[in-house]
């Protein structure tokens, strides 16, 4: 199926040894009006989310929705199943035994969120299989963090400059 | 124009709590990556290939017995009546215990943020996925018609039935089911960024570069990806935590909301998830002496991470010498006859050679020995910091809380309300088989998995050591002299 691919944008990578120089160059380049930054780590690292402006992450409202959808759901289900589908009597308990149904109901709930929570992680970041997988530089998985600034018709030469002066290790360009 | 003064006073940070170093001072991330990763791009050595023979050949004799028994019927193994659950149920109690203590590593220890888990997460996740895994089958193999076990989830059929969502057998089936489920999630997505890591070492292009391409999900470590996938973590965990702890309340209610003597007790639920984490502990640093000394991670799963494990069985120890001293107190305190029947014949019926053929005391001596009188030697430090030691004593834990297992259900089915309904019980062969090859199963799959995956969470321990050695002083940055 064709997919509409948006044009890659260049953008100029400043490497670093350090995860706090990323940090502090990040804040600066926000600072500086760079727009469209990113950047690659091999670990979570503290403060980056700040420094990129990141709104707080919706994955617990995932969580939650889904972890009371499935609750309801399967409480709902026991109660349809064992007194409206098909009511059965057993030692003379109530077709809707509350208290009898709540493990089944919190295991629904549970399943419920966690599926989801993992596909939500999934569709944030775009995961799938990728057999042909190409990083931008393998070294970003191991020791090295990256901070990516983007730019247009300016040219890259601010973005390297400005690169180049918060402590990088290398600077180049890529175009896409 | 205000009172306040021109820099705000900085709120007093409290100061954190001293933490021992986890890591060695000198690890780089470049060096942690290397010495992780380093068995999965080794060819396996001869020790592996050794365990890994010996561990399928227990799962080809256990794939065996279980196929001659769905062939030939349940009339091979020893179950007969008063005795109707046997060594299956007690294995799929037992699998099922193992399995919690990686869940509790790798959910509740994070909400506690204990840093240590960062090295023993990954591999007692993968012990949780493979424990429910050979756990899940025992209760299909029990249903004795196993081609029609999917009868126990409820489905539409042209009969209009559905399930009985009021017996606990059921809420076995989801809680099991959701805990296999999310401990997979748990663990694969846990896994993603060392996948790639991984992936991005392979330097030729070929069959591999794609298979760890393709697992790898095409993680790119992106900050937006982080920032979500952190918490994603944190939520998960937040779940994984009260389900760990609801799936052996439920399996406990097989047997406590039975009305059979030595069943019937409120106590199970709590007594059955320390006892889970117990057994579940001492699989865990079984494993991890084997897999540290294998694979040179001394410099991460460290004496320190093993003595605090230690420390987790001497705690669940010592919670499930209190339940068992809770069966005597209450068979003594209720005056229950029944209760002080059961009990006294479980502990001190003295026909000692009928181990495996009848009712005797051995299975409670060991249950006793093993699970609270030996781990108690952890409360010495040499002890709890001696590799050799620490191996000895959690197999012992391991067979004292299988004996504990069958304690439970088997002793109590042979000693119920009327001497019309006691009976004995003799496992057969195929019993011992299929525990062989549960066994079998558990560590090929387990071997397996060291060698495809890092055994050590690398991007876990890389913030963990980074933690530990503090951020190295800010760079001055360069901002000035741009502005200037």
């Amino acid at each position: 199926m064709p997919k509409a691919k948006t044009p890659p944008q260049p953008v100029v990578v400043g490497v670093y040894l350090d995860p706090h120089a990323l940090v502090h160059a990040a804040e600066s380049a926000r600072d500086r009006g760079f727009r469209g930054l990113d950047a690659i780590v091999p670990y979570p690292v503290h403060g980056i989310s700040e420094a990129l402006n990141y709104k707080p992450s919706w994955m617990p409202r995932i969580t939650k929705s889904f972890f009371f959808a499935g609750a309801a759901a399967g409480f709902t289900f026991e109660a349809w199943s064992m007194a409206v589908a098909w009511p059965i009597n057993i030692s003379g308990k109530p077709f809707v035994s509350v208290p009898a149904f709540i493990p089944v109901t919190f295991e629904c709930g549970i399943l419920c969120a966690g599926v989801a929570t993992f596909a939500a992680v999934l569709m944030a970041a775009r995961l799938r299989p990728r057999p042909n997988f190409v990083p931008i530089d393998p070294r970003f998985t191991n020791d090295r963090f990256a901070l990516l600034i983007p730019y247009g018709e300016e040219g890259p030469a601010p973005a390297q400059s400005f690169l180049a002066g918060t402590g990088a290790l290398e600077v180049y360009e890529i175009a896409s | 124009m205000s009172t306040h003064p021109a820099v705000a006073p900085q709120r007093p940070v409290p100061a954190p709590l001293e933490e021992p170093p986890i890591y060695r001072e000198d690890l780089t991330l470049t060096k942690v990556t290397e010495d992780i990763l380093a068995p999965v791009f080794a060819k396996p050595t001869r020790q592996w290939w050794t365990a890994f023979l010996i561990a399928a050949s227990c799962f080809a004799i256990g794939v065996a017995a279980v196929v001659y028994q769905l062939i030939v019927g349940m009339g091979i193994i020893g179950i007969q009546w008063p005795v109707m659950w046997g060594t299956y149920i007690a294995n799929f109690v037992f699998w099922i215990g193992i399995g919690h203590a990686g869940t509790l590593i790798s959910a509740i220890l994070f909400l506690f943020r204990q840093r240590w888990r960062t090295a023993i997460n990954r591999s007692a996740e993968a012990m949780t996925i493979f424990a429910v895994m050979v756990a899940g089958m025992f209760p299909l193999l029990h249903v004795g018609r196993t081609v029609i076990a999917y009868w126990l989830f409820p489905y539409p059929n042209q009969r209009h039935l559905w399930v009985n969502f009021r017996s606990p057998l059921i809420w076995d089936v989801f809680a099991v089911s959701t805990y296999a489920t999310i401990s997979i999630l748990f663990w694969y997505g846990g896994m993603l960024p060392d996948l790639a890591t991984v992936r991005d070492r392979i330097a030729k292009s070929g069959f591999w570069k794609k298979f760890y391409g393709v697992i790898s999900l095409g993680w790119k470590g992106h900050a937006k990806d982080w920032h979500h996938y952190e918490v994603a973590y944190a939520m998960l965990a937040a779940i994984a935590t009260p389900l760990v702890l609801s799936v052996h309340s439920n399996v406990s209610t097989d047997f406590a909301t039975a009305t059979a003597p030595g069943w019937h007790s409120t106590i199970f639920p709590p007594y059955f998830v320390a006892g889970a984490i117990f057994s579940g502990f001492a699989m865990v640093v079984t494993l991890l002496v084997i897999v540290r000394y294998v694979f040179r991670l001394e410099d991460y799963l460290t004496i320190d991470h093993m003595e605090m494990m230690n420390k987790v069985i001497l705690v669940t120890s010592m919670m499930v010498g209190y339940a068992y001293f809770t069966e005597l107190f209450t068979a003594w305190y209720t005056s229950n006859v029944y209760e002080q029947y059961r009990f006294y014949g479980v502990h001190f019926d003295p026909h000692f050679w009928l181990l495996f053929r009848g009712p005797n005391a051995v299975p409670a001596y060991l249950m006793w020995g093993c699970n609270v009188f030996i781990p108690a030697l952890f409360w010495f430090r040499k002890i709890r910091r001696s590799i050799p030691v620490m191996f000895i004593l959690t197999l012992f834990v391991s067979v004292g809380m299988w004996f504990e297992r069958y304690t439970i259900i088997v002793d109590s089915q042979m000693r119920q309300y009327l001497p019309s309904s006691w009976g004995s019980y003799r496992p057969t062969r195929w019993d011992y088989a299929v525990l062989l090859g549960s066994f079998g199963m558990f560590f090929s799959l387990f071997l397996l998995f060291c060698r495809f995956v890092p055994v050590v969470a690398v991007a876990e321990v890389k913030q963990a050591l980074r933690r530990q050695v503090g951020e190295p002083p800010a760079p001055k940055p360069a901002m000035e002299e741009v502005n200037a």
